[in-house]
């Protein structure tokens, strides 16, 4: 990785970590909303090697942790998206993986968004973590899925151009 | 992969882990590393946090008003075109009413306790993927908010302010499960905790189990030593179940909050309590009933003609 991939890829994050924060955070959408942010870390994820894809996660978490919304200890989220971004990458890297489509690469997303929300659960009360009630974290799970479901389709393509263009184009110069 | 790229892997894969361990240890152990990042960044974004709260003010709303999508068709297309420019200054004028609704509320609720208030328009709403309930106000520091003081909404107790910025606050809303507040009975004087579950309701723990709780009995804000985190007599909400089953240690009760969590807009933080307790005088106002007017028939019966 060159530093001007890590160059172009830092203003990305932080393009995107903004749009989080400053537009998509105006809505209080049905459902909990999506995460534009963890959308874009699993999706470059799977389409990185495992240790760029650790990175990837590590940095994104990173972001979450600033982000002044945030609850929990600084660190729990840089972990939680460290572990996420790794362990897509090691299901959906290689040729004979099953995320081979781009439908399975959407439902992958969808599933690593889920269990990134039940890693948060599980953690937040080793944590000291207060995590409301069971109603409201089922409902929380099954809106955020599918609000993920219907974007991440629409934003894929951005993404994953985004990511030949910086990772492609760099390993060819 | 081969063995080299594989141990690199995991040895990189470690070092993250106990990076992100590191970090999660020093903050559960009250070491304040990476505070000014955080600052630094919210900083950064608060000026885009305003313009896209201006910007989009208009189409916030536009998620709850989805189900008139099946009015589409040609003509109210063509309408639309038309009217774009007209709807969008009506929608302006719209929100801007509400603000001001809204704030009219929190200055008759401020006024009638005597509470110093600071106003502050909403310029940010909380991620739910942390399961936490919060805003974010377009007020800080330079305009006298600090840590721990009281936020009222038109209607009540809203939350607390959990982080001061110079020019914006982070409010911790009182539907966030983390959220504890002392209250009062209004008419028994019980006192007891209530605790935030994520949404409007939230759970009230009495500390004496020798009374009853009934269904509609108002909660106000007990009070904090030198009124911070929270000020005495604002309108919490009002017990709409109660949790009758033997053999609980303390009597519980669901609770409404006055506060619509999802319509805020403008809120108040409370800069300087009271001088007085202001008691009950800001107990909400039961309904009136409107009269039905009846309307009474009297029937005299017409002689039947005998043959």
């Amino acid at each position: 990785m060159s530093t001007r991939q890590i160059g172009i890829s830092s203003l990305i994050f932080l393009a995107i970590y903004v749009v989080q924060e400053s537009i998509i955070s105006q809505f209080r959408l049905p459902g909990g909303g999506f995460s534009i942010l963890i959308i874009f870390v699993l999706s470059w994820a799977i389409m990185s090697e495992r240790d760029i894809a650790a990175v990837i996660g590590f940095s994104g978490g990173l972001l979450m942790d600033l982000s002044q919304n945030t609850s929990g200890p600084f660190g729990q989220w840089t972990l939680i998206m460290l572990l996420a971004g790794y362990g897509i990458s090691y299901l959906g890297y290689g040729d004979d993986n099953f995320f081979g489509g781009a439908l399975g690469v959407v439902f992958s997303i969808v599933l690593g968004n889920l269990l990134i929300e039940l890693l948060f659960l599980i953690s937040a009360p080793l944590l000291g973590v207060s995590i409301g009630s069971f109603g409201q974290i089922i409902s929380t799970l099954f809106g955020t899925s599918v609000w993920t479901l219907f974007l991440t389709p629409i934003v894929l393509p951005i993404f994953a151009r985004l990511y030949k263009t910086i990772f492609q184009a760099g390993s060819l110069a | 992969m081969s063995k080299g790229g594989q141990s690199r892997t995991r040895l990189l894969l470690v070092i993250l882990i106990v990076t992100s361990l590191f970090l999660v240890t020093l903050d559960l152990r009250g070491v304040k590393l990476l505070d000014n990042l955080k600052q630094g960044m919210h900083n950064v974004v608060s000026p885009f946090q305003r313009t896209a709260n201006s910007a989009l003010s208009p189409v916030k709303g536009f998620f709850s008003d989805i189900s008139l999508l099946g009015r589409s068709g040609s003509q109210i297309e063509k309408l639309e075109k038309e009217n774009a420019a007209l709807k969008l200054e009506l929608l302006e004028r719209q929100d801007a009413d509400v603000q001001i609704d809204q704030l009219k509320s929190i200055l008759d609720l401020a006024g009638t306790a005597g509470y110093k208030i600071v106003n502050a328009k909403v310029i940010s709403q909380g991620s739910y993927q942390s399961f936490a309930q919060t805003v974010t106000i377009g007020s800080g520091s330079n305009s006298g908010i600090a840590q721990n003081m009281t936020v009222l909404s038109e209607y009540g107790i809203a939350g607390i302010v959990k982080e001061v910025y110079p020019n914006s606050a982070l409010i911790q809303l009182a539907s966030d499960p983390a959220f504890r507040i002392g209250v009062r009975i209004v008419n028994s004087q019980q006192i007891g905790f209530l605790t935030g579950r994520g949404e409007r309701s939230a759970v009230l723990q009495l500390l004496d189990n020798s009374t009853d709780i009934n269904v509609g009995d108002i909660l106000m804000s007990r009070g904090s030593i030198a009124n911070r985190p929270f000020v005495p007599g604002v309108p919490v909400g009002y017990v709409t179940t109660v949790d009758n089953s033997a053999g609980t240690i303390a009597q519980s009760a669901t609770v409404r909050y006055y506060t619509d969590f999802s319509k805020l807009s403008v809120l108040a933080v409370v800069v300087g309590g009271p001088s007085t307790n202001p008691g009950d005088a800001l107990v909400p106002q039961k309904p009136r009933p409107i009269p039905t007017p009846t309307v009474t028939v009297f029937v005299t019966p017409t002689p039947t003609p005998s043959n």
